[in-house]
């Protein structure tokens, strides 16, 4: 039994900054929340399994709405985490705002509530992807507020991660000057002695990918919700598919990538090593950035009428993906244990054992990103198979490891060697069979997604169930350990813990910066505008009128041109002193409203009415939508010149993207 | 029809379980290794020397699967004698036209939904998954195969579609 004290940080100095007391109750609280859900969720999945298995029988209304909960709840346990650890890791280097990550868990936290109301109580059943049209075709299995209800709820996941990516970015670039420097670019020219730490690389590329996933989420929920005010509004489903694919397998993506942030700091803790910044990470983060934003077109293959090169891309992103993975971020891990003495304790183990399931999980997805494998393994349990290779076995044993690290720290010491085995040992068996039998049903055709498996499969199920089953006991035994961690009681090391805390930074209030800086973006907002404006030219008019999808569009020009001349007032010296303090809350809030409210807006039953009045259906266009693009960029002023520019462009591309969809209305 | 493993997804799972045992042997030669105390410097220099190697052999093996895999892409259609067959996925039916066919045909199959999104997933007599295209509302998948064996071919669901997905199956015949 080890009970000595742990050594963390034995041969650090200056190179890895544990967080502080913020850092650590941030950390705690959404690791804690994520665990929980986590828990719940996989119980739900166990049932899901046994029933599948015939070891009893979950009637189909039941398994179809559990397995919606399932996807959704563990999207939001994973989410929640790495959120968490992430903030925790980037805290060590900058100082975060509390009250922003709190508002970002709130409402994802209220998010995941409406989702369990919409599922348990009102029988919402379409999966957690709700792909256009099946939240439509209930076929009395559900009815319009469940639908609501769930549609709300994720859009409040949605807008609480935008709100947390904000702050990051913000944050971030204004540490560190400029976005190319925060993602440690000017590195790579030899232009900076002082990079960023790894950590704040690649929170900085997930807060771009996690804006971007955003917007297009809002787009198809807003999308949706447009059409459950009024059945007029028409979706096409192959842009539909694309959009809810971007933001779900985008998110999802994220996860992991979140969960790198702790990796960096903790790991170091446990080798004695540095994770410094070096050239492959930034260019590993860089492409990263492209990759996650362009491999979605994975799950299309099978829709032949998309055009190929899609596919194309989406094969080579999703294949390329593995490269800074394998090659930069496990590689250098696997440097830093190597003749490391590594410490071996709970929090250190489950984080080397969260690699190998990022790595075999990655290798499983990149399989199925091959084209003609995906034709024999799509929708199969293949799928299931690999993300929950990586996300249980490699993303949840991260958050897992963060826990078990802060009770580490709090205890000064780690739990007993034979506790902490069996629990590991029973996961790690658990958690590999449950996933080796999906891989091989994959393999054999089964379908995913099926309350009663028709083809003889049940067996593959039970054994399925058994290895969750032992899986099960492990995470119980986990959480005796962390339990056992906590009677230990306040020893020795808190006396320095808390003089850490007490010399933590704490979070200035950022100072709002000019959304313009140079003359060419003065340039580019002219241009902007006076394109924009040709929105109002009487051809350009007529033609909207006579088509949805260019009268939508017409709408995000007008959009576009009350941003881009916000952007210049507010540039105007006078106006600009008497707007530079403050208010930064509310113009987070205008900055992701007012483009949702736009979009609700072009729903025909709001408009209708005005089409009569002829200069009330004018102001409806010039006010309502120059008004919204303006309240937008006005807002988005107050959030830091990276994060204005970046609001903006999303909430035009999210008009952009809603014209191209949108049929009926 | 009891599912079978067909040739291609054996070779799947085999490379799948390469891959893996060789991912398990690394890590587990890490973990071992760990417990020695060597400097980092000399960890540095040698495992950048490996990495560039490492980063040869792994782009060689994803540029190689890439390419491979351009030459068995499912998307190709039409040819000269082909059986344009209907097909339309609903909740939670199949209808197909024509409903048999000759074994060695090949069939053209035209697939949509007539609500929500279906997965057209289709499977020999042999228990065998010989592939999948998907039954989008509005939109017309085309999907070409050659019918090899003669029996009872089943079509199953591949895209979640409702609380009876799991029902969507639908048999056809192809003659001798």
């Amino acid at each position: 039994m080890e009970t000595g004290s742990l050594t963390l940080g034995r041969r650090i100095e200056v190179s890895v900054a544990a967080p502080g007391a913020s850092g650590r109750r941030i950390g705690l609280l959404f690791a804690g929340t994520g665990l929980a859900l986590f828990a719940v969720m996989g119980l739900l999945g166990l049932a899901m399994r046994l029933s599948q298995g015939d070891v009893y029988t979950l009637p189909p209304t039941w398994f179809y709405r559990i397995m919606t909960l399932h996807g959704a709840g563990m999207l939001v346990a994973a989410l929640l985490g790495q959120m968490g650890a992430m903030w925790y890791a980037v805290r060590s280097a900058v100082p975060l705002s509390a009250g922003r990550a709190l508002v970002g868990y709130l409402a994802i936290v209220s998010g995941a509530v409406l989702v369990l109301v919409a599922t348990l109580v009102g029988g919402f059943a379409t999966g957690w992807t709700f792909l256009y049209p099946l939240p439509f075709f209930a076929r009395g299995a559900w009815s319009t507020w469940t639908t609501w209800a769930f549609l709300l709820g994720l859009v409040a996941v949605g807008a609480g991660f935008m709100v947390y990516c904000v702050d990051l970015l913000a944050r971030l670039t204004h540490r560190y000057g400029t976005l190319a420097r925060t993602l440690g670019l000017t590195l790579l020219s030899g232009r900076d002695d002082d990079p960023p730490p790894p950590q704040v690389i690649g929170a900085t590329v997930v807060a771009i990918a996690g804006l971007v996933s955003s917007a297009a989420g809002v787009t198809i929920l807003a999308a949706e919700i447009g059409r459950l005010i009024d059945t007029n509004v028409g979706i096409d489903a192959l842009w539909a598919k694309n959009v809810t694919y971007f933001f779900g397998h985008t998110y999802a993506n994220l996860i992991i990538y979140l969960a790198v942030g702790a990796v960096y700091v903790l790991v170091p803790l446990f080798a004695g090593r540095p994770w410094k910044t070096t050239k492959p990470i930034v260019i590993g983060w860089t492409a990263t950035l492209v990759f996650v934003l362009t491999a979605y077109f994975h799950h299309l293959y099978m829709d032949f009428v998309q055009p190929e090169g899609l596919a194309a891309i989406g094969t080579i992103s999703s294949s390329a993906a593995a490269i800074p993975v394998l090659v930069v971020t496990i590689y250098t891990g696997m440097m830093l244990v190597w003749g490391s003495r590594y410490r071996w304790t709970l929090a250190s183990t489950l984080l080397y054992l969260g690699f190998a399931g990022w790595a075999i999980g990655g290798a499983g997805a990149v399989l199925d990103s091959l084209i003609p494998v995906n034709f024999r393994l799509h929708n199969t349990l293949w799928v299931p198979a690999h993300f929950h290779t990586y996300l249980l076995l490699g993303v949840m044993f991260w958050v897992m490891a963060l826990l078990a690290y802060f009770l580490e720290q709090r205890a000064g010491r780690t739990t007993p060697l034979g506790l902490r085995v069996a629990a590991m040992t029973l996961m790690v068996a658990g958690g590999f069979g449950l996933v080796a039998v999906w891989y091989i049903s994959g393999a054999l055709g089964t379908p995913r997604r099926y309350a009663v498996q028709p083809f003889g499969t049940a067996g593959w199920s039970l054994v399925g169930s058994v290895s969750a089953l032992v899986f099960a006991v492990g995470f119980f035994l986990y959480l005796v350990a962390l339990l056992s961690l906590l009677r230990v009681g306040r020893p020795r090391s808190q006396a320095s813990l808390r003089r850490a805390d007490q010399a933590e930074p704490a979070p200035e209030p950022l100072p709002v910066e000019r959304p313009v800086r140079k003359a060419y973006e003065l340039f580019f907002l002219a241009l902007v505008m006076t394109v924009a404006a040709a929105a109002v030219l009487p051809p350009v008019v007529d033609a909207a009128e006579n088509g949805v999808r260019w009268h939508h569009l017409d709408h995000a020009a007008l959009f576009l041109a009350g941003a881009a001349a916000a952007f210049a007032v507010v540039n105007v010296g006078d106006v600009w002193s008497r707007l530079r303090h403050g208010y930064a809350n509310l113009g987070l809030a205008l900055a992701i409203l007012a483009p949702v409210v736009s979009l609700l807006a072009m729903t025909p039953r709001f408009y209708d009415s005005l089409e009569g009045n002829a200069s009330l259906h004018l102001g409806y266009h010039l006010l309502f939508f120059v008004g919204m693009g303006a309240l937008t960029a006005l807002g988005a002023s107050r959030l830091g010149r990276t994060p204005a520019w970046m609001m903006v462009f999303l909430s035009t591309g999210m008009g952009v993207l809603y014209a191209a969809g949108i049929l009926g209305g | 029809v009891t599912l079978e493993l067909g040739e291609a997804q054996l070779a799947i799972l085999v490379a799948f379980f390469a891959l893996s045992a060789f991912f398990a042997g690394v890590f587990l030669v890490v973990a071992l290794r760990s417990r020695r105390e060597l400097a980092f410097e000399e960890v540095r220099a040698s495992g950048y020397r490996l990495r560039k190697r490492w980063l040869v052999v792994l782009g060689a093996v994803l540029a190689s699967a890439l390419l491979a895999s351009a030459f068995f892409l499912p998307y190709a259609s039409g040819g000269a004698d082909v059986t344009e067959a209907r097909v339309v996925g609903g909740q939670f039916y199949w209808s197909l036209s024509p409903s048999e066919f000759r074994q060695g045909e090949r069939v053209r199959f035209d697939v949509t939904g007539a609500d929500v999104n279906h997965g057209f997933g289709i499977y020999d007599p042999s228990g065998h998954m010989i592939g999948s295209v998907q039954a989008m509302p509005g939109y017309h998948n085309k999907l070409t195969l050659t019918l090899e064996q003669a029996g009872r071919y089943t079509i199953a669901c591949l895209e979640y579609c409702g609380l009876e997905h799991h029902r969507m199956i639908h048999e056809f015949l192809v003659r001798p």
